[in-house]
């Protein structure tokens, strides 16, 4: 069985009394345990949406979701998932140590065991040098950082990324990559969403598309780029994107 | 409960690392202080005026640091998109909900502390240490602004800050001149007029139960009885108004 399985989900969004808006709209996709899966779509395509609704943070119109064979509010799921929202902000006033202890205690980790980690994966995002300061002092880069490591407080099986790499130069972009790389070689799942197709090629096992809230294609960058005759991952994406809207336009 | 109370500590070490606490508690030292700068007062009448300031003052700072604590407790996790990180830990929204009364319970506690020292210590100063009924007056405060508190986390779970500002602020108003309105509902001759009066009555938190400082300023002695009889509807009121909050941040969608 699939470590993640995603079953029709739809979610609409009510503004006042009629307006409707489609979040997401039938989507069906699993993850497999070990594979970077990774989400690609444009401005308002549902990514958010549906990484959302996979953590019980929006409640789905309809459809499914089975994450470790448990749906998406159980508990005990959540020990084994870390999550790593778009843009993230935390609390200004906390430094990164306190910020990082603070979500462990949420995971009833024992104190020692929560003080290495919280040390080793300083080091690892590279804020072992700013740890006295306050969040409200972190550049945009440092705050992606600190909260790529408190997804990572509880050691989790999966990890799920909303746009990792949004607001990092260069260099934090690589970095990150090899830090994906590095934990799936750890043996974790990793679901995350894009719009960078450079940094999704080289990291990602499976790629899905979604446009406008519907899920165009799904598989291997091979598979699809076969299957829709493109000459690379950003020719496939326009590809799909502007099939979709001509269909839509007759 | 344990996560509930990991949440309230949390929310009770950022509000402390904040300015906005630390300014509405200064002007109310100052009131208190500044209630003893009649000095053409009689020593008694003086004493009057300290107690009556005070009880006053702590109150009515005392409301203002619930309303606007328990506010930013909630409304800043969502506009901050914090709660995103917290809804996708393992706790119960109902864990972050309680956490969060409990935070603010714990911000409410500790000024209102350093009030009643402040006052305890005018009272000292001026040889006439606090009484029995002075602690009980005290007590009816402290319980007063956590339903308060509650009140506001409650509305926020469900409504925009502006509506919860003026909403918190009225029920404040309304709900210490409780008795005054229903003087005007019994005079009323529309029945529907009437009824409806007497349903907003009895919904419309009393909190002119919890003041007895006219009566302690004065010397009046007030019956332990009294103090239990509210505690009872202190509790009744407090409950039903955390199991609202805790169902509607289950329907919440952020
Ligand atoms: N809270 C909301 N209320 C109403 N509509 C919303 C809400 N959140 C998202 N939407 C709408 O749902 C659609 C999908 O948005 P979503 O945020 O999931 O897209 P996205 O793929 O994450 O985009 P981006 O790449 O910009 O982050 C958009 O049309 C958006 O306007
Ligand atoms: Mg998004």
């Amino acid at each position: 069985m699939s470590i993640i399985e995603i079953k029709e989900l739809t979610k609409y969004y009510y503004i006042g009394r009629n307006k409707k808006i489609v979040g997401l709209e039938n989507v069906s996709f699993s993850v497999e345990e070990g594979e970077i899966y990774g989400i690609l779509g444009p401005n308002g395509s549902g990514k958010t949406t549906c990484l959302k609704l996979m953590l019980g943070i929006l409640y789905p119109t309809s459809g499914e979701i089975n994450i470790l064979g448990k749906n998406q509010f159980d508990i005990e799921m959540k020990k084994n998932v870390g999550f790593l929202p778009e843009n993230p902000y935390y609390y200004d006033y906390l430094t990164g140590p306190e910020l990082l202890k603070f979500y462990g205690k949420l995971y009833d980790i024992q104190e020692k065991i929560l003080n290495e980690r919280i040390e080793k994966l300083l080091y690892l995002v590279k804020l072992h040098e700013a740890k006295k300061l306050a969040l409200k002092h972190y550049s945009k880069g440092m705050l992606e950082r600190i909260g790529v490591a408190a997804s990572l407080i509880n050691d989790p099986k999966i990890l799920i990324l909303d746009e990792p790499t949004t607001g990092l130069d260069p260099i934090g972009c690589i970095e990150t990559r090899d830090l994906l790389l590095q934990l799936k070689n750890q043996g974790k799942t990793i679901l995350l969403s894009s719009h960078f197709l450079s940094e999704v090629e080289r990291v990602c096992d499976r790629i899905a598309i979604f446009h406008r809230g519907y899920l165009l294609a799904t598989g291997t960058l091979r598979e699809l780029i076969e299957k829709y005759n493109a000459q690379g991952l950003e020719d496939l994406f326009v590809k799909t994107i502007n099939d979709f809207d001509k269909k839509g336009d007759r | 409960m344990k996560k509930a109370w990991i949440i309230g500590l949390n929310t009770f070490k950022e509000s402390l690392r904040r300015k906005t606490l630390y300014i509405l508690l200064v002007i109310a030292l100052i009131v208190i202080g500044a209630s003893k700068a009649f000095s053409f007062l009689t020593a008694e009448e003086e004493l009057k005026m300290i107690k009556d300031v005070s009880f006053s003052g702590i109150e009515f700072f005392g409301a203002l640091i619930a309303i606007f604590m328990s506010l930013y407790a909630i409304s800043n996790e969502i506009e901050k998109r914090t709660i995103y990180t917290l809804f996708s830990k393992p706790i119960t929204r109902q864990n972050f909900f309680i956490g969060k009364f409990i935070g603010v319970v714990l911000i409410l506690t500790l000024n209102f502390i350093l009030m009643c020292l402040f006052f305890i210590g005018l009272l000292i100063f001026k040889k006439s240490p606090p009484d029995i009924q002075v602690s009980k007056a005290l007590f009816l405060i402290f319980i007063e602004l956590i339903l308060i508190g509650a009140i506001t986390l409650t509305v926020a779970t469900f409504a925009s800050d502006a509506f919860n500002i003026i909403f918190s602020f009225f029920l404040y108003i309304v709900g210490h001149l409780t008795s005054y309105g229903n003087q005007l509902i019994d005079r009323t001759e529309n029945l529907i007029l009437k009824g409806l009066g007497k349903i907003l009555y009895s919904v419309v938190p009393n909190y002119e139960n919890f003041n007895i400082r006219d009566k302690v300023v004065v010397g009046i002695e007030v019956s332990r009885n009294y103090i239990f009889k509210i505690g009872i509807y202190w509790l009744l009121y407090l409950v039903i108004v955390i199991l609202i909050g805790s169902y509607f941040i289950q329907k919440r969608e952020v």
